[in-house]
């Protein structure tokens, strides 16, 4: 079933483009790369890998791997409004409702045979403890081998050593596997194009705080976290050269969003995964743009493509879902600073305690550079709970507090 | 006659918090329970669907529920403590606070790691204002963790065996004690319960029960076990077995090794796990329940603790294809709640006459 889908999936948008070039926006490009990947994870022709949000996919990519987090699976069912099934099932089988959604519709979907059977799969202790249970949950229930990347905390020269020790560790797991050594070559050339999307992308997200800014509606929704996916592959910088591009020919053409938008919103943590009319109603009722995600940010430095090692440990431990609130609040507060945002509104994703456990301590950071925070109830897999009019209800009131209230920068 | 000054004292909040290493500088563990009617206030800093373990700890310390502190340690154990010690640090910017990273596997890399962690928190405790110490003065802290770990071993292994009312009570009471009050107080009153413990007869009308789970100090808890039928033969909990467990000094390479491979080889909380064996814990509370020759399990666990919450069905499927009878109760730590659960409890343990 999934096989067919992802397969006439990528051809519905190939045929889109083939017939229109010219409208061949950012978002579509990235969407056919998503699925040209759900397309390879479900062919049965290359070895394939679930695993953790923090695993190094240009490194797993390198060794011939198709792998991917297994969150990406709750937010598509979620995109596609199928999740409510596989939730209930990975409720009956005892899975509380206080937990993640994209961890219980995972669950759901293995249990319901939609995943197909990985070859191994890799844990990873950032970002979150549910997240390590759940691929432990899968290795058991696919009786595959596990191997677990623990992503210390403090980014500290020991810290950084002992993910770098892993990581290696790790290539000689999936050898093992795979019977074939890890190519220097082929990994250098992987971190090259990691390297190139990632410049890429942080261009495409700095031009997102143009003013007015080039980013429309959800199209930038997920970007940053699902373009890892397609780290070290000539597609990521496709996907990135197509934003960047887009984003600077829209400000050269004055052609953004130009005198609609009237507030610029941060979304803090991830978007709300299935279909609601939010961001375009925020746009239209209120004039109010998300220019920016907490998780489209690079916060990372070029890696070394000859030792790799290190740096894809420091990737790992200096993205915003790992470390303490003080590191996430930091980037925050650039964030905001950077993009000129009159506030931010974090969806607060029901079940997540490593992301919604800091919203007190964010939010509190945020008031501290004059930019207010709204805190909703969300759970952004689970639909069933969700109220459009009570969400509306308390973002009318916040955009009347935002328009109220001066930005807190020189616009 | 001279009185020798109290030591000062560092907070803790986790099992895995190395007990010898902060003996072995010269201060008094002390284990911030999660007791007390500090109002209800974490929520706004944290967010309320966090385990209520960490909420109260945080509510203490938002009054002031807390003696003098020369320090805090947590333990980097789960999001939920690692949100704490945020939380922490920002109400409290005054206080020493040390957050120690905690691999969630024990392969060797992992006890190296931990290891390094160790030699932080003790250069940590140095600027806190230890006393000069070497490995002697922590082999001396590991011997004395050692004896309470061995007298406790000692009492439940004759709790298993006899039933003496009141004795789960007692037990939980020492454990809180092991955890708050210096350590030759906590040898003292243990020696003694050992000892009252050999010279009682023991009867045998409860049911023997295996109790395993997350967070459960409270002694009442206990209390309302017993009274409801149930004889706790062991235990596997933070606030009960599982912080006090015998440290190998024999083939570590020092003594801050040796503390970090007993970290990972003891009974684990849910958060630690061996990835050769995904289901081992649920395997480990089986082998535990059958060893004492239980009658039944019951797991208590704390709300939104994703550690276990995510185990549960593990847990679940492996006691039942064994036919080992569950009772699963979940709970927030209010006074009183515990005692919401009487009736489930009352008939479990009627269920196994």
């Amino acid at each position: 079933m999934m096989k067919a889908y992802f397969s006439d999936l990528v051809k519905g948008i190939e045929a889109k483009i083939e017939q229109a070039p010219s409208e061949a926006t950012p978002r579509k490009i990235f969407a056919l790369e998503v699925a040209r990947l759900g397309e390879r994870l479900y062919s049965g022709t290359t070895p394939v890998a679930w695993c953790g949000v923090t695993a190094p996919f240009d490194l797993l990519g390198a060794m011939g791997i198709t792998s991917c987090f297994v969150e990406f699976v709750g937010g598509m069912l979620a995109a596609t409004g199928m999740e409510g099934a596989f939730l209930e099932e990975a409720e009956q089988l005892g899975f509380g409702r206080d937990t993640c959604g994209y961890h219980r519709a995972v669950i759901g979907a293995a249990e319901k045979g939609l995943m197909p059977v990985p070859d191994f799969l890799v844990a990873t202790s950032s970002p979150c403890t549910g997240g390590v249970a759940t691929v432990e949950n899968l290795a058991r229930h696919f009786e595959k081998e596990l191997f677990v990347l623990n992503v210390p905390q403090p980014d500290n020269p020991a810290g950084v050593a002992y993910l770098a020790d892993q990581l290696r560790d790790l290539a000689a797991f999936v050898t093992a596997h795979t019977a074939t050594p890890l190519a220097p070559d082929r990994l250098a050339q992987s971190i090259q194009l990691s390297n190139q999307a990632c410049d890429l992308l942080d261009e495409a997200f700095q031009l997102a705080g143009h003013i007015p800014s080039p980013a429309q509606g959800n199209e930038m929704s997920n970007l940053g976290i699902v373009l890892a996916l397609l780290f070290g592959t000539p597609a990521a910088v496709t996907v990135a050269t197509a934003y960047r591009d887009a984003f600077r020919q829209r400000i050269a053409a004055s052609a953004g969003n130009g005198g609609h938008e009237r507030l610029r919103l941060m979304w803090i943590q991830n978007r709300i995964q299935f279909k609601q009319p939010i961001t375009e109603w925020l746009a239209d009722a209120h004039g109010a743009v998300i220019v920016c995600d907490e998780l489209n940010n690079i916060t990372w430095d070029a890696i070394d493509p000859q030792d790799p090692w290190a740096g894809m440990a420091e990737r790992a431990i200096r993205l915003c879902i790992n470390g303490t609130a003080d590191h996430r609040t930091r980037l925050l507060q650039d964030m905001a600073r950077r993009q000129k945002v009159h506030g931010a509104v974090n969806p607060c994703h029901w079940g997540c305690r490593q992301g919604t456990g800091a919203r007190g301590l964010i939010a509190d950071s945020m008031k501290q550079i004059g930019v207010p925070v709204l805190n909703l109830e969300v759970d952004c897999v689970d639909s069933r709970n969700f109220s459009e009019g009570q969400v509306k209800t308390r973002l009318e009131a916040f955009m009347e507090v935002l328009a109220a209230k001066p930005s807190p920068w020189q616009l | 006659m001279t009185t020798v000054p109290p030591l000062s004292k560092i907070g803790f909040t986790c099992a895995y918090t190395p007990l010898p290493l902060i003996r072995a500088a010269g201060f008094a563990p002390y284990r911030v329970l999660p007791l007390g009617d500090a109002p209800d206030q974490a929520g706004q800093w944290l967010h309320d669907n966090l385990c209520p373990h960490v909420k109260r700890i945080l509510d203490r310390a938002i009054v002031d529920d807390l003696p003098a502190l020369a320090g805090m340690v947590i333990v980097n154990s789960c999001d939920t403590m690692r949100r704490l010690a945020d939380a922490w640090q920002r109400i409290r910017p005054d206080d020493r606070l040390f957050l120690m990273d905690l691999p969630t596997t024990a392969e060797e890399r992992a006890v190296a790691y931990f290891t390094t962690e160790m030699e932080r928190l003790a250069a940590a405790l140095s600027d806190w204002g230890a006393a000069a110490f070497g490995d002697d003065d922590l082999l001396a802290g590991i011997r004395t963790y050692n004896e309470i770990a061995s007298l406790f071993e000692q009492a439940r292994n004759r709790l298993a065996t006899r039933q003496i009312p009141m004795a789960g009570v007692r037990l939980q009471e020492l454990y809180n004690q092991a955890a708050t009050l210096p350590w030759n107080e906590t040898l003292t009153n243990l020696q003694a319960f050992v000892d009252e413990l050999a010279a009682t007869p023991p009867s045998h009308d409860k049911v023997p029960i295996f109790l395993f789970g997350n967070v459960l100090p409270d002694p009442q808890a206990f209390q309302l076990l017993e009274e409801s039928g149930a004889h706790i033969v062991s235990d596997d909990l933070c606030t009960g077995s599982r912080l006090f467990h015998p440290i190998d000094t024999q083939a570590a390479a020092s003594p801050y090794h040796a503390i970090a491979a007993a970290m990972f080889t003891k009974p684990p909380c849910a958060r630690t796990f061996d990835p050769q064996r995904p289901a081992r814990l649920a395997e480990n509370l089986l082998d535990r329940a059958q060893h004492y020759r239980a009658q039944g399990v019951i797991g208590y666990t704390l709300k939104f603790c994703d550690p276990y919450l995510a185990r549960l069905p593990m847990i679940q499927q492996k006691l039942q294809q064994a036919r080992m009878p569950l009772l699963l109760l979940e709970g927030d730590l209010s006074p009183g709640t515990m005692g919401q659960q009487r009736t489930r409890i009352e008939a479990f343990i009627e269920m196994l006459r």
